[in-house]
C-alpha cells in the first residue's frame, strides 16, 4: 500500500474496529456492560450486603445462661443482655415488635452445673437434654465474690461456636452489652465501698476524626477504583483479543488478510491497536459509569458515617496517560496469547487463566502496607493500580507515576514485539491447531 | 521487470522446498525441489492429487508460506526478497481465503482496493466496474455472511482481481461450486487468457485441465513429474486420457522411486 507504515496500521485498525463493533459480543461487552451492567452488578453487590448485614441484625439469638445458683442470674444482667426495661418491656419504647435488633433470649440451665455442663448445653443435642432448644451461645456467670466456691478471677466463660453465623452473632451481641453490667456493678461497688467511681478510671479517650469527609469518600474510592481499572480494562480486551485472531482463523480469513500488500507486522500491530481501542473505551465508559454513579451505590454503605463521595474528576483525568499505557500491554499480551488458538473457543479457554495475571496483582492493591514508591513503580498490573489509588488520594508522587509511566512503556513496547512475532509466525497462522505453550520460546527464537 | 530467462516468464520456481515440522510425524517435505515456469497469457493447469503439494506450492508463490529451499519470482520479483510487490502482481484464490463476514461486498473491495494504493475516485469506479462485471449489484451492500457460495464466489474473484494483476493463482477454483457457479469460474478463467494473465490453477479434476489448460504439470509426491501441452504428455506416456497419462506417470515415478527402471 502507498503511505507510510503507520498508515498501514491504521486502516487495520480501522476496518477490524468497524467489524468488531457489528458484531453483538463485542458491542456487548465494550459498550454496554461497562455503561450498564458492572455499576448493575456493583449495586446488586452492596444491595445483597445490605440484605445479609440486615438479616444478621434482624436475627433473634438464644443465650444459655449458666450458673451455679440461679439467684446468680441478676436481674440487671438480665436486662442488659436483653436491653429490656424493668417491667419487662423493651428499653426503647419506640421500638416496634417487628423492628426489634440484636434481641437476645435467655435461656436459664436450672440446675448447679459446672463448665462442663455449659459446653455439653452448646453442644449436645436438645433432644437429649432438659432443655427445649439449643441456644446459640452459653455464658457461664463466675460465683459472686464472697462465697467459699467463688472464681478468685471472676471470669465469665462464654461458649461459642465460630463456625456457626447465629453463634458468632450471639457472641459479639453479648460482648458488645456486657460492658454495661460490668461498669455498673464496678460502680455499685466503688460507691459500696465510699470511693467516687470515676477514680477507677484513671484515663479515658475521646477520639477525633481531622480528615475532611471528602477526603474520607476518597479513601473508599481508592480501595476499589483501581482495582476495577484493571480488570475492566482486562475485560474489554478479552473478547476482541479472541476474535481479531483465532476468531479470525475460525472464520478462514487469516490467509486473505496475509494477502494484503503491507507488512505483516503492520497487519498484527492494527490488530493490537484495534483491541487496545476497544479496551480503552470499555474502561474509560466503565469508570465514567461508576463515577457518576459512586456516590449512589455507595450512599448505602455509607449511611450514618461523616463521609462524602465525590466524582473523583482529576484523579480519572490523571490516570488516562498510564491508563492507556497499560492498555497496550494487556492488549498485547492478550493478543499474543489468543493467537495461539485454532479457534473462537480454544481461544477463550487460553485466555481464561490468562487474565489472572493482571487479576492478581490488581487484588494486592487491597492490601495494607502497599504503596507506589521506587520499587513497586517497576511491577506491571501493580504498578498501574497503586498509581491510581495515589491519584484518587492526592498523593502528589510525580517520580513515581513518571517511572510508572516509563516501565508501562517498555513492558507495552515488549509485549507488543513479542506479540507481533508469535502472530507472524507461519505455525501460529496457518497450523491449523492450537500452539501449546511449552512451544513459545521456539517460536520466539530468531 | 521480467526474469532474465525472458521477457514472457510470468511465474518461475527454480528448487522449491517445503518442509514442515510435525510433532507426531516429525519432518514432512511437502514439496521437494520443484521448478515451474509459467508465461504471461497463458493458462498453467498444476494436477495431481490430494497431498501432492500443489496448495502448499501455490501458498509459497502467493507468500503466505516462506520456502524452506530453493527460489521463486513473480513477474521477476523474488518471493523472499520483496514478498510486498509480489502480492501486488498476483491475485489469490483458495478454499482459505474467505470473505470478511461482517463487511459488505463493496465495503471488502473499497478495503483491498485502498490497501493497493487506488486512489479513491477511481476505486470507486473499479468497484462499480467490477460489481456490474460479476453481477453482484443485488447483494453488493449485503453482509458477506448472508452470500450464498456463489454469491462469495464472485465477490472473491472481485477481490483477487480488483487491482488488475498480470499473475492470478487460484488453487481448486471450482471445489464446492455448483455446475452453474464452476461454469462461471471456467468462464472467467477463460477470459483471463484473452486478458494477457498469467493463471496458474490447481486443480484433481481432469476434465478442467483439459478443457482449459495451455500446459499442465503433474505433482505428485512434492515433485514435477511431467511438464507440458495435454498433446506432449499424451505422446510422453502414449495414452489418450488425460487419467491414463496420470496414472502412467505416477505409476513411472513410483517405480523408479523403487529401483525399477523407467518405461
Amino acid at each position: 500500500m502507498a503511505g507510510s507504515h503507520f498508515t498501514a496500521v491504521w486502516e487495520v485498525a480501522c476496518k477490524e474496529l468497524r467489524t468488531g463493533f457489528r458484531d453483538r459480543q463485542t458491542t456487548l461487552y465494550a459498550l454496554v456492560l461497562p455503561l450498564c451492567m458492572y455499576p448493575v452488578l456493583f449495586w446488586l453487590m452492596i444491595q445483597g450486603f445490605l440484605v445479609v448485614q440486615g438479616k444478621k441484625e434482624h436475627t433473634d439469638v438464644t443465650v444459655g445462661v449458666v450458673a451455679q445458683a440461679l439467684e446468680h442470674v441478676t436481674p440487671d444482667l438480665e436486662q442488659t443482655l436483653t436491653q429490656q426495661s424493668e417491667d419487662g418491656s423493651e428499653a426503647s419504647d419506640a421500638v416496634e415488635e417487628d423492628d426489634r435488633i440484636n434481641v437476645v433470649e435467655l435461656q436459664k440451665l436450672g440446675q448447679a452445673a459446672d463448665l462442663a455442663a455449659a459446653r455439653a448445653w452448646l453442644t449436645d443435642d436438645p433432644a437429649q437434654g432438659e432443655q427445649a432448644v439449643r441456644p446459640d451461645a452459653v455464658l457461664f456467670l463466675p460465683t459472686p465474690s464472697g462465697s467459699e466456691e467463688s472464681d478468685p478471677t471472676n471470669r465469665a466463660q462464654l461458649f461459642y461456636d465460630s463456625t456457626r453465623s447465629r453463634s458468632d452473632t450471639a457472641r459479639k451481641r453479648i460482648e458488645a452489652r456486657l460492658p454495661e453490667v460490668i461498669d455498673a456493678r464496678r460502680e455499685a461497688r466503688a460507691v459500696a465501698r465510699g470511693f467516687d467511681p470515676a477514680e477507677l478510671t484513671p484515663l479515658s479517650v475521646e477520639r477525633h476524626d481531622i480528615a475532611p469527609v471528602e477526603d474520607k469518600g476518597a479513601l473508599i474510592l481508592s480501595l476499589m477504583l483501581p482495582m476495577l481499572l484493571v480488570m475492566m480494562t482486562v475485560m474489554g480486551a478479552f473478547f476482541p483479543a479472541v476474535d481479531l485472531t483465532a476468531g479470525e482463523k475460525e472464520r478462514k480469513t487469516a490467509e486473505t488478510t496475509l494477502l494484503l500488500p503491507i507488512p505483516r507486522t503492520a497487519i498484527h500491530q492494527g490488530k493490537i491497536l484495534a483491541v487496545s481501542t476497544t479496551a480503552v473505551l470499555a474502561t474509560v465508559l466503565n469508570l465514567i459509569a461508576l463515577g457518576l454513579s459512586a456516590e449512589h451505590l455507595l450512599a448505602s454503605l455509607t449511611r450514618g458515617m461523616d463521609v462524602r463521595i465525590d466524582l473523583p474528576v482529576a484523579a480519572l483525568l490523571s490516570i488516562v496517560p498510564l491508563a492507556a499505557l497499560y492498555t497496550f500491554f494487556v492488549s498485547a499480551v492478550l493478543t499474543g496469547i489468543a493467537g495461539l488458538a485454532a479457534s473462537f473457543k480454544e481461544g477463550q479457554a487460553l485466555l481464561g487463566p490468562a487474565q489472572m495475571i493482571f487479576i492478581f496483582p490488581a487484588m494486592a492493591v487491597a492490601l495494607p502496607g502497599l504503596e507506589l514508591n521506587l520499587a513497586t513503580a517497576w511491577i506491571p498490573v501493580l504498578n498501574v493500580a497503586l498509581a491510581f489509588r495515589a491519584m484518587l488520594l492526592g498523593q502528589g508522587l510525580y517520580l513515581e507515576y513518571l517511572l510508572t509511566a516509563v516501565a508501562l512503556s517498555l513492558y507495552a513496547a515488549l509485549a507488543i514485539r513479542i506479540a507481533v512475532r508469535l502472530l507472524a509466525h507461519e505455525t501460529v497462522l496457518l497450523s491449523g491447531k492450537t500452539i501449546p505453550f511449552k512451544r513459545l520460546i521456539s517460536l520466539l527464537r530468531p | 521487470m521480467s526474469s532474465q530467462d525472458g521477457d514472457a516468464l510470468a511465474i518461475q520456481a527454480r528448487g522449491l522446498r517445503k518442509t514442515f515440522h510435525d510433532p507426531q510425524r516429525g519432518e514432512v517435505e511437502a514439496v521437494r525441489g520443484l521448478d515451474l515456469e509459467c508465461r504471461h497469457g497463458e493458462i498453467y493447469g498444476l494436477l495431481g492429487p490430494n497431498g501432492a503439494g500443489k496448495t502448499t506450492t501455490l501458498r509459497m508463490l502467493a507468500t503466505i508460506l516462506a520456502p524452506t529451499a530453493g527460489s521463486a519470482s513473480i513477474d521477476g520479483v523474488d518471493v523472499a526478497a520483496d514478498p510486498l510487490e509480489v502480492r501486488r502482481r498476483i491475485g489469490f484464490l483458495s478454499g482459505s481465503t474467505g470473505l470478511y463476514a461482517r463487511m459488505t461486498a463493496r465495503e471488502t473491495l473499497r478495503y483491498f482496493g485502498r490497501m493497493h494504493g487506488i486512489a479513491k475516485g477511481p476505486l470507486e469506479a473499479r468497484v462499480d466496474e467490477l460489481i456490474e462485471a460479476f453481477d453482484m449489484g443485488s447483494f453488493a451492500e449485503g453482509r458477506c455472511e448472508a452470500l450464498s457460495t456463489g454469491q462469495k464466489q464472485r465477490v472473491s474473484i472481485a477481490r483477487a482481481v480488483l487491482h488488475d494483476p498480470p499473475v492470478l493463482i487460484l488453487d481448486e477454483p471450482t471445489t464446492g461450486l455448483d455446475i452453474l457457479a464452476s461454469s462461471a469460474m471456467i468462464d472467467f478463467i477463460e477470459s483471463r487468457r484473452s486478458a494477457g494473465t498469467c493463471v496458474l490453477f490447481s486443480t484433481h479434476i481432469l476434465s478442467e485441465a483439459e478443457r482449459l489448460c495451455d500446459r499442465i504439470g503433474v505433482i505428485y509426491d512434492g515433485r514435477m513429474l511431467a511438464v507440458g501441452s495435454l498433446k506432449e504428455l499424451q505422446s510422453q506416456t502414449g495414452e489418450e486420457w488425460l487419467e491414463d497419462v496420470f496414472k502412467a506417470l505416477v505409476r513411472d515415478a513410483d517405480g523408479a522411486a523403487l529401483g525399477d527402471p523407467v518405461q
